[in-house]
């Protein structure tokens, strides 16, 4: 195994595939960076380019992009409140209140560390569980599949404490929103108005792109001035006060490294569910759950270890047997293809020294796409003291471009500027976006994969009982549901005493 | 009067011609649009993305052909784009039969008409279907599969209604006389190949490429192969099973214009595409897929396209339950 392990890293360590692999990274973090493009874009762009190149040579540059991809994602989603792509939309939530506290530098700091460590992490377990990757993606079918959901739903939900009710309305809302579309069991249309763009969905970019960068802009358009107004705390931010951070909450990241790495390892699940999984996962062990949303640094740890814990474990379902976790994924798909590399349970035998290799580039580029984030850190930060006159058309136009360039759709520029608006009311009426956001990526899939485990099982709900995953995940959902009133019935006989 | 009227429909008549003509040795001056109504990725998307470069190689004039992946409603959408489009040359897509069939009857509101699409060329040989279970599943043959389909209806996973591996897997079972129930919605033949492995349901019909790769790995056991002449050893053909019928179960994939493309273009895009797909470059790169390229002229994919909506013709009732 170590020789297969060093012979991946032998043919990465050569000029030319150094070469590319920087080349790679830095197309990643650019196509990152802009809210629409993304690592799919970036990928699809370059897979003709790449027919004259060997395999191996192919593999650093894809790997290149996609190590990079979330670290680009991440700047703007601090800075500008715009995710480059939909899984960095949890990064939003902690860090853009940091940039407006003056802290960008520091966000940005910790995100780009948070990115090498999570995907460090992510490496090491996915080097660990691949000679038992078939097994494992045999495990999770519909009924798993659809529990996970489900307790993604209520993880979250019960993540926004506080705001409990005001989350149901968000979350039940989201869920509606997912239904809307082409029902893929069925083969029905539903809750189209009669409007074609919408027979594929609400898109979920779109979606994000006006839920974030768009109502943001709005926000600061009614309140007039700079994202921050704290010019001296931006001065002062240095390069490593962010990289300190990440290591003083190092649980977070083991925990969301790891969230990254089972959640990217489920075919068909998602690098969205994995960052939201692990930011509402940290609210809920957290001391604190209510400083979640205002700036917590732990918040733009959590999703940023899990996206690139995530992006290493996504290639177990995708070589394994050629499922696709996403777009992004999909796009690769077709370049292994091209390079005679065909993914299915033969890969996984025939093509080790490349699959080594190209674990090798994503991590070798996530790590050099964090540095070249914290050498950035402090000149970035200096964009949120940009005025609004000139910031907010600006963003406007890379927003409304980018979600037109999502797939060429005018639709999705519509989709965006409604979205916008619901934000900006959200933001304004305090209602949470997280639990709107995680129901509209769970919903479908909590649906479709509720559908076939019910033609499994011709109806019987006793199949949850008889699987020995769905077991480990109703305990989960039980303990969440049940863990709130262990908390009430503590506090209760306290209050009394103090009484 | 009748003389001004006459001559000014002459003239214009004429100069609607001449603009015709010149329009066609103008042709292409600009992008042409491939529409792909599946997600990217997917083996479609990428026999669309080989050909389109080499397809550049061989139209009049230097222009881009672009990739645009319109998956929506099982891929009604973008066939009605496609559809909609203005027949001038620069709209084109890729179209699998018989979902495309099969998504039209279910479909009726989604715009359009495969009969009046102008068919260009067929991308590679048709492919064959066949039936395998999980290598650790309990049945052996295909007599244990028929023997369980008589005391409940036997487990097919498979993608939506509109695809070809629903039509492929509703006609097949019939055929070889299997009870059947089908787990719908899986994404793509790997997702609902897998599915059978996994064990949610007993068994699939997939395409020969998508299992061939499980077969080698030995993750798949092929129970009946439909080839007319089988090309697993060992496995009943629909020949030795008694079938022909079951040769007759293909899924083609063609590329076709809007309706009343003219005809100078519709030669000009038809001759190019047939020399891209016979390219050096895009037959090594559709090996990779285990697609064989298969050059044909615009005649010979409509009389495919008949033979094959005939024969799904005959099982229309089946198919839209």
């Amino acid at each position: 195994m170590l020789h297969l392990w060093l012979s991946g890293i032998g043919g990465l360590l050569q000029a030319r595939e150094l070469m590319f692999l920087t080349l790679g990274m830095a197309m990643g973090l650019f196509f990152g960076a802009i809210p629409g493009l993304g690592g799919a874009t970036a990928l699809a762009l370059l897979t003709p380019l790449t027919y004259g190149l060997d395999p191996f040579t192919a593999l650093a540059l894809a790997g290149g992009v996609m190590g990079a991809v979330p670290m680009g994602g991440s700047i703007t989603a601090i800075l500008l409140n715009a995710p480059g792509s939909a899984p960095s939309a949890a990064t939003c939530l902690d860090g853009h209140p940091l940039a407006q506290q003056g802290k960008a530098g520091l966000a940005l700091g910790a995100a780009a560390s948070a990115n090498a460590i999570g995907g460090i992490i992510g490496t090491i377990s996915v080097l660990a569980i691949l000679p038992i990757a078939k097994e494992l993606v045999l495990l999770f079918g519909p009924p798993e599949l659809f529990l996970l959901a489900v307790l993604g739903l209520i993880v979250v939900a019960t993540a926004s404490r506080g705001k409990m009710l005001r989350g149901l309305i968000a979350g039940t809302f989201g869920l509606m929103i997912s239904f809307i579309g082409y029902n893929d069991v069925t083969g029905a249309l539903r809750f189209t108005a009669g409007i074609a763009y919408l027979w594929d969905g609400v898109h979920l970019v779109p979606a994000l792109i006006g839920l974030f960068a768009v109502a943001e802009m709005i926000n600061l358009s009614v309140k007039g001035g700079a994202i921050t107004k704290d010019a001296k705390a931006v001065a002062i931010t240095s390069m490593t006060s962010g990289l300190l951070e990440t290591f003083r909450h190092w649980r977070t990241v083991v925990r969301g490294s790891l969230v990254g790495t089972i959640v990217g390892a489920i075919p068909g699940v998602g690098g969205t569910v994995a960052s939201f999984l692990s930011y509402s996962l940290t609210v809920q062990a957290s001391k604190n759950p209510e400083s979640f949303g205002k700036g917590n640094i732990e918040g733009v740890i959590a999703p940023e270890a899990a996206i690139n814990a995530k992006d290493c474990s996504c290639l177990i379902p995708t070589l394994a047997f050629g499922i696709p976790g996403g777009v992004e994924m999909a796009v690769f798909m077709g370049l292994l293809v091209l390079h005679g590399l065909q993914p299915g349970p033969l890969m996984l035998i025939d093509h080790q020294v490349e699959i080594y290799g190209l674990i090798w580039a994503l991590t070798g580029s996530c790590v050099l796409a964090s540095f070249l984030g914290l050498f950035l850190a402090r000149p970035l930060s200096k964009l949120t003291l940009i005025d609004s006159e000139i910031l907010v058309p600006t963003v406007m136009s890379v927003a409304l471009v980018g979600s037109y360039a999502v797939d060429r759709n005018i639709g999705n520029v519509i989709v965006t500027a409604i979205f916008g608006i619901l934000g900006y009311l959200m933001i304004r009426f305090d209602y949470p976006r997280l639990t709107m956001v995680v129901a509209l990526v769970l919903g479908a899939a909590a649906e479709r994969n509720f559908h076939q485990t019910s033609m499994m099982s011709d109806g019987n709900l006793s199949i949850y009982l008889h699987r020995n995953v769905c077991l480990v995940l109703l305990i989960g959902i039980v303990a969440l549901l049940v863990a709130p009133l262990f908390r009430g019935l503590k506090r209760a006989p306290a209050a009394g005493l103090a009484l | 009067m009748i003389d001004r009227l006459t001559r000014r429909g002459f003239i214009l008549t004429a100069g609607a011609a001449a603009s015709l003509l010149a329009a066609d040795s103008d042709y292409p001056n600009k992008n042409i649009d491939f529409i792909i109504p599946k997600a990217p990725g997917g083996g479609f998307d990428n026999l669309v993305r080989v050909i389109a470069p080499s397809l550049e190689k061989y139209l009049p004039h230097k222009v881009n052909v672009v990739p645009d992946n319109i998956p929506a409603g099982g891929g009604g959408k973008g066939i009605g784009q496609l559809y909609r489009a203005r027949p001038d040359g620069y709209t084109i897509g890729a179209i699998d039969i018989p979902g495309s069939f099969i998504l039209q009857e279910r479909q009726g509101g989604a715009g359009f008409d495969l009969n009046k699409i102008t068919w260009l060329c067929s991308m590679g040989k048709p492919e064959y279907f066949c039936l395998g279970v999980g290598a650790n599943s309990p049945l052996k043959t295909l007599a244990d599969l028929q023997a369980l389909s008589k005391t409940r209806p036997v487990k097919f996973t498979s993608s939506g209604p509109e695809g070809t591996a629903y039509g492929a897997t509703v006609i097949g079972t019939k055929l070889l006389d299997i009870r059947t129930q089908l787990i719908t919605g899986y994404k793509g033949s790997s997702d609902f190949v897998v599915g059978a492995i996994r064990g949610d349901g007993d068994a699939v019909i997939a395409p020969v490429t998508s299992l061939r790769p499980m077969l080698q790995s030995k993750t798949v056991r092929v129970l009946a192969t439909f080839e007319p002449k089988g090309t697993f050893p060992g496995i009943p053909d629909a020949a030795a099973l008694g079938k022909p019928e079951l040769g007759q179960i293909l899924l083609e994939r063609l590329i076709g214009a809007p309706p009343a493309l003219p005809p100078a273009i519709k030669a000009i895009l038809s001759a190019a595409l047939n020399k891209a797909m016979a390219d050096p470059q895009t037959v090594g790169l559709a090996k990779k897929f285990e697609v064989e390229m298969a050059p044909s002229s615009p005649e010979q994919a409509v009389a495919r396209i008949r033979e094959n909506a005939a024969f799904f013709a005959k099982w229309k009732s089946s198919l839209m339950v």
